[in-house]
């Protein structure tokens, strides 16, 4: 028997489940694809499993590691077909979670409703019950009115339970007592406690996360026992580790258990891929993008950590977990084209998707598509996509594009190709920009980094519009995502809200809120068997200058206890000045939540390494693509991306081809390979 | 009018343009949320970015607030007339607020207006506008409904510079915050307003840098052609002909007669004509809506019913042309007090809907929605006991029927869509208890459609000497339906709810004073509904039912016997152990 180890990490997409295989002695790397199941995901999982292993011929007891990034949560949310569950609520707020902050969501667009809530207004039973500000309990729960709740609950077939009664941030007892009612009368039924799935301040906004973590939890059990079924009868002994928004991975037990914390686990996958690859080659600084069929995600990465945020909506549902801060908009290569009233061509917002797809496709889609603009113009292979598993139809994409763009807009074919391209480009370096500048910062200090499929394809024409100084293109960007999951370790997110002012009463607070988040964190090491010496902890505080409404978090470096107010209240100062522009010394601090991320090392760095023989570029084949109307149609050279080593150089125009992606070299670019295999592109001087 | 709609545009180029100008936008806006200080322009986000030619058109806007490209459009207006072009030097930049002497709608909107300089001559101006929370005036926050001329609304400044080649008037900066009663949050967010549009300045040269002054000038006139052909060709597919509606506030801030909001809405030749006249006169109170509140009040109206995503620009307001008669509420006359004008702007919005709904296919219609913006205004001892509260609270109501949907519960209308405060922080922040925040039930109007729920919300003073301040409208009026659906519910505040001391008001109340433990509850109003209401199916009934968004006896009344005892019929089905 070999000794070879391997990891794998595993990413469901909309359209292909991708693996990355990774040798753990030799750091050897490879890539599987399979189309995903959207029925039941775990079948893609099997299918593709077994055909690595054959593939490959790795015996399953050789996997020691098993990295599962799901849309399970995301895709409940996002068809809503699941049933909708029990809330218990404090006495005069059960529509808190359908009120939610009273916005609409399109301000001119009344054809737009706000995503319907997951528990029915009769499934929201009141109780009498109340809990001040201070955390006091003002009126003692009504323990008679809770049985009737949750009984009425049962006969109404509900599966599923919340509780959320107001302040239980500061005093869980009221939720605890309802929760063993439920536990006792409804034993079956997947049961979430406010206080124990976010205990943070902001009643509505905790409210709904409660919500969708019960609305998820039955089948998001369902699947992960099914999913370590398969596991085990393909004979893979190590149990799974789940993906999650943080960009850290969970044992399926708490992944099981506060399901809410996969949902944005995709796109975490790949930022943390980006960020990895990017700074290992010393790029520190990126604006990252991941172009996909549909849509495109946009995240920065500033000093190798990605930025994160707190606050996010799933599918028009408020989920307050820390998550890896992504924007997405509607922009992908089944991105449809069209001519709207006033005469412009539009690029978006809807898809063609994965099925029926482009027209080039072949599978029914009638309307011309982002992909369709790349194949005429010759940028993409006119004759297979993803190493012949996809076969185009040029000449039908060809015949469409003329009649649904170029005659209406009395424009050649190409060139109506090339402005489907830059207005499309010109929306996604729109995204970019909005990214870099909600935090301050300009793209010129920031290297593009451009994934996913579609993203190489047009990672060019989108810095056009965005101005970094250099574009990296990783190797095999299409499946950088699962390439992400084996980079990640085991991390938790503890937080609890306290609302105390920055001074020596309400320090000595702080630390004692963190030695009981720590005893939490060491608690869930021990179940999930993470070793000392693997753990670690950062502490975060959360404030505000009295009268804000919007906190900062504020890091503390080291060792907990030799953190001082003093220092404290200064670093508070200073990152209020870097990020707002200025300070106000004189204002009381006030600390809102304390947060402790912990942290157990599984994970090592992948050192991927580009060949060292310094062969010249060889071109495969060369064909015409057209470079828009200032260059017109060129022969140009095209590359197999594997035959690049390090060093090697590539002048525009060119083509270099990989099996997830292809990328476009206008003439005015140039291209080198480096230590990592990254492709490195920078203007022409 | 200026646009030359027969030339024929780049449709590639427009497109590009358009995400350029608005990356340039959305980045100022994103600067101007993130760096601002006070809570209103940070966390409601109530401010706006547009960016203008040298001629004074709008190019494009960052819409947080529809309301506002009103006031900036104002107030680049008000710049040119008020100043030579010699005057205008690179690096000044502009305050302005007045409603009678920079176009401004009401005073707490202060715009700042910077031109951007190319090649020696002026070029484009970029502008911001923030909702200040205070500037002056006789009530905190400035906005009284009973403000009878504007010297009660705060400080009054025309286009004055703030920043001469590039140096702040630290003199003209002390001048303003001193004249409000928050000083270092204003000069905090002024200056923020500043940079806000230097970084605009320097995107926007570098953009003209990128294109080419010529071509960007040829960009921007395609863009408003663009822009008014497409609406054109809404307005074409439109019924041609005319349409009036009126709709009716309780009064006009002062006790007193109902006051109408008339719009005519007539459509020729893909041109929008809207004729106010019929509308009440002048407001003696502070309802008033300047013209240029009116304009985006209209340019709101036109996206929201005709194209949500259609630019707002000059070649939008290009095909629209108003008449709004002089010494009326939507045309006041010097000095009359402007600062309540969203409610007006909120029942106008609703006029121009109600006129166009007679224009529009049947499946576009809309009933009315609850047209108020309901506020709470508590004052008193803050927690500590150093220093005097004031916290503004805004509150939803129902929203129409529209012809595929029932209206929204609870959220907000036309031009406003502010965040609420999280109970809890209330509660943490203020000596206040809020004792229930929900939807009424039966609150909204029946119908085919039903319309949106209105929202109650009742707080109870936990110390003496509180006060409360209440506004809104819709006590005697109420949501319209359409096309035989039902009116909605009534807006009021009530004092001591279901006590014996209980007592219902009109939801315009000033300065009442609140002894520790009496509660004050706010009723918003629900929505219209569209449609005969023994057109509803019986699925629909039968959940609003079971939600208890209507009652049994209610539902006789409104939807019939035989439809209700068939909604019954199928909820026993599912809840054998249902007790009604």
């Amino acid at each position: 028997m070999s000794d070879n180890k391997w990891k794998i990490g595993v990413d469901v997409g909309g359209t292909f489940t991708d693996f990355t295989l990774l040798n753990d002695n030799t750091g050897e790397l490879k890539f599987h694809k399979v189309p995903s199941t959207p029925e039941d995901p775990s079948q893609a999982v099997d299918k593709g499993l077994s055909e690595l292993t054959k593939f490959y011929d790795i015996s399953a007891f050789e996997i020691e590691y098993f990295g599962h990034g799901t849309t399970v949560a995301l895709n409940m949310l996002l068809e809503r077909r699941a049933p909708t569950i029990g809330l218990l609520t404090t006495k005069g707020f059960r529509d808190v979670i359908e009120i939610g902050r009273q916005t609409r969501p399109h301000l001119y667009d009344y054809t737009l409703k706000r995503a319907p809530p997951l528990a029915r207004r009769v499934d929201r039973k009141e109780i009498t019950e109340r809990i001040t500000a201070d955390g006091s309990i003002l009126t003692p729960i009504n323990m008679e009115e809770v049985e009737l709740a949750v009984k009425q609950l049962g006969t109404r077939g509900i599966k599923a339970v919340a509780i959320c009664f107001l302040h239980a941030y500061l005093n869980p007892d009221h939720e605890i007592l309802a929760g063993e009612v439920v536990r006792r009368l409804m034993p079956d039924a997947f049961l979430s406690l406010s206080c124990e799935v976010l205990p943070e301040f902001r009643e509505y906004e905790r409210a709904s996360t409660t919500v969708v973590n019960a609305y998820v939890g039955p089948k998001m059990q369902d699947y992960l026992v099914r999913l370590e079924k398969n596991l085990t009868r393909n004979n893979v002994i190590t149990s799974p580790h789940i993906m999650h928004s943080n960009g850290g991975m969970l044992t399926v037990k708490t992944a099981a258990k506060l399901p809410v914390r996969t949902c944005l686990s995709g796109p975490a996958a790949g930022v943390v891929g980006a960020a990895n690859i990017a700074s290992s080659s010393g790029y520190n600084n990126i604006l990252a993008f991941d172009v996909g069929g549909t849509s495109t995600d946009v995240s920065l990465v500033l000093d190798g950590q990605p930025l994160f945020t707190s606050e996010r909506t799933v599918a028009g549902y408020p989920v307050k977990s820390p998550a890896i801060d992504v924007a997405a908009i509607g922009a992908g290569g089944g991105s449809i084209a069209w001519i709207d009233g006033g005469g412009a061509l539009k690029v978006g917002p809807h898809s063609a998707g994965a099925s029926p797809g482009p027209v080039a496709y072949g599978l029914g889609g009638e309307h011309v598509t982002l992909t369709d603009a790349n194949l005429i113009l010759g940028r993409l292979n006119p004759s297979t996509l993803l190493a012949g598993n996809i076969a185009l139809d040029f000449e039908k994409a060809y015949v469409k594009m003329e009649s649904q763009i170029s005659n209406p807009l009395d424009l050649s074919v190409e060139a109506a190709a090339t402005g489907i391209i830059k207005i499309a480009s010109s929306g996604i370096a729109r995204a970019i920009r909005g990214v870099a500048s909600a935090k301050g910062n300009s793209p010129s200090e920031f290297s593009l980094f451009a994934y996913g499929g579609a993203g190489p394809l047009c990672a060019a024409d989108v810095n056009e519009e965005v101005g970094c100084p250099r574009i990296i293109i990783p190797p095999a960007p299409g499946t950088l995502c699962a390439r992400g999951i084996l980079l990640s370790d085991l991390s938790f997110d503890f937080v609890r809200s306290l609302l105390v002012i920055a001074e020596v009463d309400g320090w000595e607070a702080v630390m004692n809120n963190f030695e009981v988040l720590k005893e939490q964190a060491n608690k869930l090491f021990i179940n999930d068997e993470v070793i000392l010496s693997a753990r670690s902890f950062k502490y975060y505080l959360e404030a505000r200058y009295m009268g804000q409404s919007y906190e900062l978090r504020i890091p503390l470096p080291g060792q907990l206890k030799s953190n001082s107010l003093v220092e404290f209240i200064a670093a508070f100062h200073v990152e209020h000045k870097k990020e707002f522009g200025y300070e106000l010394v004189e204002r009381p601090i006030e600390i809102i939540n304390c947060r402790l991320e912990a942290v157990g090392k599984t994970s090592k760095p992948i050192s991927e390494k580009a060949t060292q023989n310094k062969t010249e570029p060889e071109i495969k084949e060369t064909r015409e693509v057209y470079f828009g109307s200032a260059f017109g149609w060129k022969e140009t050279p095209v590359y197999e991306r594997a035959g690049l080593s390090h060093w090697a150089k590539v002048i525009g125009p060119a083509v270099i081809e990989e099996m997830s992606s292809t990328t476009i070299l206008p003439p005015n670019y140039e291209a080198t390979v480096d230590n990592r295999a990254n492709l490195i592109l920078v203007e022409s001087s | 009018m200026s646009c030359d709609v027969e030339r024929g545009i780049d449709a590639i180029q427009v497109e590009v343009f358009s995400n350029r100008i608005l990356a340039i936008i959305e980045e100022m806006g994103a600067k101007l949320v993130r760096s601002s200080f006070s809570p209103n322009i940070k966390e409601r986000q109530d401010c706006s970015v547009a960016l203008f030619d040298a001629k004074g058109r709008a190019i494009g806007q960052a819409a947080h607030i529809p309301i506002h490209l009103g006031s900036l459009k104002g107030g680049v207006d008000a710049v040119l007339r008020d100043f030579d072009l010699d005057d205008i030097e690179e690096g000044d930049a502009f305050i302005c607020n007045d409603a009678y002497l920079a176009g401004g709608t009401h005073l707490p909107d202060i715009s700042i207006i910077t031109p951007v300089f190319y090649s020696n001559g002026l070029r484009f101006f970029v502008a911001c506008v923030g909702h200040h929370a205070d500037v002056g005036g006789s009530v905190p926050g400035s906005i009284s409904p009973s403000a009878t001329s504007i010297f009660e609304e705060g400080i009054r400044i025309p286009p004055i510079k703030i920043m001469r080649r590039g140096i702040l008037q630290e003199d003209i900066i002390r001048l303003v915050i001193n004249n409000t009663r928050e000083p270092e949050d204003r000069s905090l967010d002024l200056k923020v307003q500043v940079a806000t549009n230097d970084f605009g300045v320097i995107q926007t040269k570098k953009l003209i840098e990128k294109m080419g002054l010529e071509a960007m000038e040829i960009a921007v006139e395609d863009l408003l052609i663009y822009t008014s052909r497409r609406l054109k060709k809404h307005l074409l597919a439109l019924r041609q002909g005319s349409s009036s509606f009126t709709t009716w506030m309780d009064d006009d801030g002062l006790e007193g007669q109902t006051v109408p909001l008339s719009a005519n809405v007539k459509i020729e030749n893909g041109h929008l004509l809207i004729d106010f006249s019929g509308s009440g006169p002048q407001s003696r109170g502070a309802f008033n809506v300047m013209t240029t509140g009116v304009i985006a009040t209209v340019s709101y109206t036109v996206k929201a019913l005709l194209d949500p995503d259609l630019p707002a620009n000059d070649g939008l307001y290009s095909v629209i042309q108003l008449k709004m008669p002089r010494g009326s509420i939507i045309n006041p006359v010097y000095p009359a007090a402007v600062g309540a004008r969203t409610t007006t702007c909120q029942k106008l919005a609703g006029a121009i809907f109600g006129a166009f709904a007679q224009l529009l296919e049947k499946e576009q219609i809309m009933a009315s929605s609850h047209d108020v913006l309901a506020g709470m205004v508590f004052s008193g001892l803050s927690k500590q006991g150093d220093r005097r509260y004031v916290y503004l609270e805004t509150i939803a109501g129902g929203n129409g029927a529209h012809s595929k949907m029932d209206g929204m519960d609870g959220a907000h209308c036309h031009i406003t869509n502010s965040l609420n405060m999280p109970v809890e922080a209330v509660e943490h922040e203020y000596p206040l208890m809020v004792e229930e925040y929900c939807l009424i039930n039966g609150s909204s109007g029946s119908g085919r459609m039903r319309g949106g729920m209105g929202v109650a919300r009742e707080v109870r003073a936990l110390s003496d000497d509180t006060t409360f301040s209440g506004r809104a409208d819709s006590f005697i009026t109420a949501a319209e339906g359409y096309d035989g659906g039902l009116p909605g519910s009534h807006c009021r505040i009530i004092r001591n709810y279901g006590s014996q001391n209980e007592i219902v008001m009109a939801p315009k109340q000033r300065l009442i004073s609140l002894a520790a433990g009496e509660r004050v509850r706010m009723e918003t109003p629900g929505g219209g509904g569209l449609g005969d209401p023994s057109g509803r199916s019986i699925d629909d009934l039968a959940i609003d039912l079971e939600d208890q968004r209507i009652s049994v006896a209610r539902a006789r009344l409104d939807y019939g016997n035989e439809l209700t005892e068939k909604a019954l019929k199928m909820i026993s089905k599912s809840n054998p152990e249902w007790d009604f």
